[in-house]
């Protein structure tokens, strides 16, 4: 029972909550039965039937108004779980315990299709743990076991299926396509960078502590102030919501980079997003092997399939590169504005422009006003009505990065210089126990480029002019305590330390768990597999190849112990070879039968062999049993041997 | 010679016994193994003469109580009566002080009363009034009960039914026998007529030798094996007791003894199995397996 609930817990967050109010209810429902024996519904009075039927009847209407079919994930687990629900309330015989421990492993499972980290794995093994128990509480009837023993047994059980766990996770097959893939709403809404920019949504990701990816850089760590990572560039926009090129105007040519210093190799785990994008540091020279991609003219790094599981990629890239310096086809849209929306802001940069016609000056205009205007780098930006841009720029004048890059933006194409949005992580923290750097959601950032003629796109980052802490070291120094750590230790310089060692270190463990458990897919187990000399196998020679290996693997455990039961005895050998020999003319001995009563009632079969099977089984006896046997056991082997019973 | 004994034994109980050999020879087995033996049947199978008959053979004094509910501790162990003439108390002995005591009905009798035997069986020596006397060498308890009609009885509790080696039942003769037993002598006489045919002393010998019998380790390895089963099948409710098991093993080399032979063989086991262990289990389905141990022989293979 706490076995079912706690496989269930999982599901709360996952689940609308009347399937788990069903489920609990029956749960504790049961549970009461046993402990108060509050009467259940019994099966004589029709009651428990119509209890069930109605039940059933109206969680499948919910499930087909919250899902629209019974098909798909949530649906299932859904139905399982009520269904599992109404099971438990009508237990009555060993059957339906049996049923219900079975469900329960199924539940593990289902688990799994939401959560594949740490903790839920090892609630679930706490799980497996709990249901195995109950299969060895159902299997034995003696009281004498204790429930502690039980529980040791299942834990050994368990401990010694490891090694073939083992063996099925390397060698098992991992197929890539629809057999494995879980139906399409299983890739729920993911935070994180989106497509578009609105106001707004960048600040709402400053709270989450979700990894989005990891960097392990194989040698230079570049400078905090360079760690920017490459997103959506953004283009169009109404006036409110920034979008990226739409696809038709987007060409097939690569962009042209020149000039390129700095160069940074690594390799990058990125948690699925849904979205094709690939985040890289700006700018990638090289494209990842293991995985196919291509880089758009705006320099968007894309993945041909949407990231749907973590993947792993390595790149190198250079932090001082010139970026398509001779022009660039869509020049034009870096320059559209809604005709009717900013007019202050045009109207700002009308005057600029009447002072300068010099890119580089305007920028530097658009920066002091930022620098000099009393503008504040917030957090948590007032919300702003009506032209958003013309709000912040005249009025509220606290902004997060998104403002400035937006604002700044719109400024420079008023002012007829080309720029564009680059959203994306700027800065990541090392985890000093395993030099694994991490980029989590609150690193979301967005900035500008704007192209020069003669220099290319240049990066501009006008949240640098409001607040360089941000940009030199990261957002973290930003951020106060309290918004990092859990409330009851934010108070503390000390306990604070303390946490961000824990975390550390638990964001290691996370790193390997993902890199060598969740990561190993077809690529990592193609790989594996031709480091030991298998290359490139298909997976029906592989299901042949596993289970050819685990029968061997079973075979030879069973021969040994058969072996260490028999303890290689000659005496018992040679007695299982005359028993053997009997065996063939249809004299079996029973395992539970003694030598003389076998002897006997061999002779009764086979009268002309009495003297010799009487003569064996005496000697047999003799040393098997006697203190002093009165014969050898070269006389006793000799006479096994010339004993050749026939069918008379 | 130790066989031609055993079998003059056996001869001259199956003389008044008839057609019982196998019930002779685990009740002989029995007291080799110095065990107290119960045995449990109808009125009027022959319980009394067996327990006389292998008192007389084996040369050992003998006392029959008949017990019943009114039945006082005192009345089996001994009183203490004040002496006028010497002017003080001295101990009358009951009869319990014997080499064989036959107690029959035992569950007639109260648990207070039963208890005081159960107890002597157990230490061997009697307790009253802060002296200690000791019983007899040897000292068997041949018990009987009658399971036919429990009304107004007092049935043994698992704790004293574990302190009796062997639980046996007698049964009826067969036709044949029966004829003989119709045609032939009064028993009663017969016993009267009959001759120890060994001394006591010899008798401790037999004792002895079926004690120094061998069993080796591939036997123990079989009763631990059957011990276990016992207790880790779930058939039974509790499973067999160390001394059950020293029982077991006892029995098993007196049975061999008495077959001719040295050393314990799986057969041996088997065969005192069911008394030794019948009464100690009690099978957790009761209306299916009346021949539990017989199963369970079945269920343990031998090592």
């Amino acid at each position: 029972m706490l076995g079912l609930s706690l496989g269930a817990s999982p599901h709360f967050s996952y689940q609308p909550l009347w399937v788990m109010l069903i489920f609990m209810t029956m749960i504790g429902w049961r549970c009461m039965n046993l402990w108060r024996n509050w009467p259940l519904p019994s099966k004589q009075h029709r009651s428990l039937t119509w209890l069930q039927l109605g039940i059933a009847a109206i969680a499948t209407l919910l499930l087909v108004r919250s899902y629209g079919n019974f098909i798909g994930r949530d649906a299932g687990v859904a139905l399982l779980t009520v269904m599992l629900g109404l099971k438990v309330i009508e237990i009555r015989s060993h059957r339906d315990y049996y049923l219900s421990c079975f469900l329960g492993y199924f539940l593990v499972v289902t688990n799994f299709f939401y959560s594949q980290t740490i903790p839920t794995a090892s609630l679930m093994f706490v799980v497996v743990i709990i249901m195995t128990t109950c299969l060895i509480s159902l299997n034995s009837p003696i009281q004498s076991l204790d429930s502690r023993s039980r529980l040791k047994l299942a834990n050994q059980m368990l401990l010694q299926a490891i090694p073939l766990m083992l063996v099925l996770f390397v060698f098992f097959p991992r197929i890539e396509g629809p057999l494995w893939g879980l139906p399409q709403d299983a890739y729920g809404a993911k935070t994180g960078i989106d497509d578009s920019m609105t106001l707004g949504n960048i600040s709402q990701l400053i709270l989450s502590d979700e990894i989005a990816f990891r960097v392990k850089f194989d040698g230079d760590i570049p400078n905090q102030s360079v760690l920017y990572w490459r997103g959506p560039v953004l283009w169009e926009t109404d006036g409110t919501t920034w979008t990226e090129l739409t696809r038709k105007k987007q060409n097939s040519a690569t962009p042209n980079i020149s000039n390129t210093h700095s160069s940074y190799q690594y390799s990058t785990m990125l948690e699925p997003h849904n979205n094709h994008w690939l985040f890289a540091l700006d700018f990638p020279t090289t494209l990842p092997i293991t995985l196919k991609t291509h880089l758009t003219q705006d320099g968007q790094l894309r993945a041909d399939a949407p990231v749907r599981q973590r993947v792993q990629y390595q790149l190198n890239s250079h932090t001082q590169f010139q970026f398509n310096v001779g022009s660039d086809v869509h020049l034009a849209d870096a320059l559209q504005l809604p005709a009717d929306k900013h007019q202050r802001t045009k109207q700002l940069a009308q005057q600029w422009r009447n002072h300068t016609q010099q890119p580089s000056e305007l920028v530097q205009l658009a920066l002091d006003h930022f620098s000099q205007q009393n503008f504040f780098y917030t957090l948590s930006p007032p919300q702003l009505a009506g032209d958003s841009i013309d709000g912040f720029l005249f009025e509220s004048r606290r902004g997060f990065c998104e403002h400035y890059a937006a604002s700044f933006t719109v400024l420079m194409r008023a002012a007829g210089v080309p720029a564009r949005i680059v959203t994306g992580y700027l800065g990541g923290e090392i985890n000093p126990v395993d030099g694994v750097m991490l980029i989590r959601q609150r690193d979301a950032h967005a900035w500008t480029e704007i192209w020069i003629e003669g220099d290319g796109w240049l990066r501009v980052d006008p949240t640098a002019a409001v607040s360089k802490e941000r940009i030199e070291h990261g957002i973290n120094t930003i951020m106060p305590f309290s918004m990092r750590s859990p409330m009851f230790i934010s108070h503390s310089r000390q306990l604070f330390d303390i946490w961000q060692q824990l975390s550390n270190n638990w964001d290691a463990l996370n790193t390997g768990w993902d890199q060598w458990i969740l990561a190993y897919g077809p690529k990592l187990q193609k790989e594996f597999l031709s480091k030991l000399g298998m290359p490139a196998p298909n997976w029906q020679s592989m299901v042949i190849l596993l289970t050819l290996s685990i029968t061997t693997l079973l075979l030879i455990i069973s021969l040994f112990l058969f072996y260490q039961y028999k303890r290689h005895d000659p005496i018992v050998q040679l007695y299982q070879r005359f028993c053997n020999k009997l065996a063939r003319l249809g004299i079996v001995r029973e395992p539970s039968e003694g030598p003389l009563d076998f002897a006997i009632r061999a002779c009764k079969q086979l009268p002309t062999y009495q003297h010799q099977i009487m003569l064996i089984s005496h000697q047999y006896t003799q040393l098997r049993y006697s203190l002093e046997p009165s014969v050898s056991l070269v006389e006793y082997r000799r006479e096994i041997r010339q004993f050749n019973p026939k069918q008379e | 010679m130790t066989h031609n004994e055993i079998a003059a034994i056996l001869q001259a109980v199956n003389s008044i016994i008839l057609g019982k050999k196998h019930t002779v020879k685990l009740a002989l087995t029995c007291l080799l193994a110095r065990g107290h033996l119960l045995i449990e049947d109808m009125p009027g199978v022959g319980k009394t003469t067996l327990a006389h008959t292998l008192a007389t053979t084996l040369g050992l004094s003998f006392q029959r109580i008949q017990f019943t509910s009114d039945m006082l501790p005192a009345d089996i162990l001994g009183v203490s009566i004040f002496d006028s003439e010497l002017k003080q108390f001295t101990f009358h002995k009951g009869p319990i002080f014997t080499q064989l005591i036959l107690a029959d009905e035992v569950n007639r009798a109260t648990p207070r009363t039963q208890s005081a035997l159960l107890e002597a069986m157990e230490e061997r020596q009697v307790s009253i009034e802060g002296q200690t006397y000791s019983l007899p060498e040897p000292f068997f308890v041949i018990a009987t009960q009658n399971p036919s009609s429990q009304i107004g009885t007092f049935p043994l509790p698992e704790s004293q039914l574990d302190r009796f080696l062997m639980q046996i039942e007698i049964g009826y003769p067969d036709t044949e026998a029966e004829r003989i037993l119709l045609s032939g002598h009064n028993r009663k006489q017969m016993i009267q007529q009959l001759q120890a045919v060994i001394s006591i002393d010899k008798f401790i010998e037999l004792q002895t030798a079926a004690d120094n019998t061998h069993a080796a380790p591939a036997l123990i390895d079989y009763i631990q094996q059957i011990l276990a089963h016992s207790r880790d099948s779930g058939h039974f409710h509790f499973g067999l007791s160390p001394r059950a098991g020293l029982g077991l093993l006892s029995a098993a080399k007196a049975w061999a003894m008495i077959d001719g032979r040295d050393q314990v063989l799986p057969e041996d086991v088997q065969a005192v199995l069911p008394s030794v262990v019948g009464h100690r289990l009690q099978p957790r389905d009761e209306h299916i397996s009346s021949d539990h141990v017989k199963d369970m022989i079945a269920q343990v293979a031998i090592p």
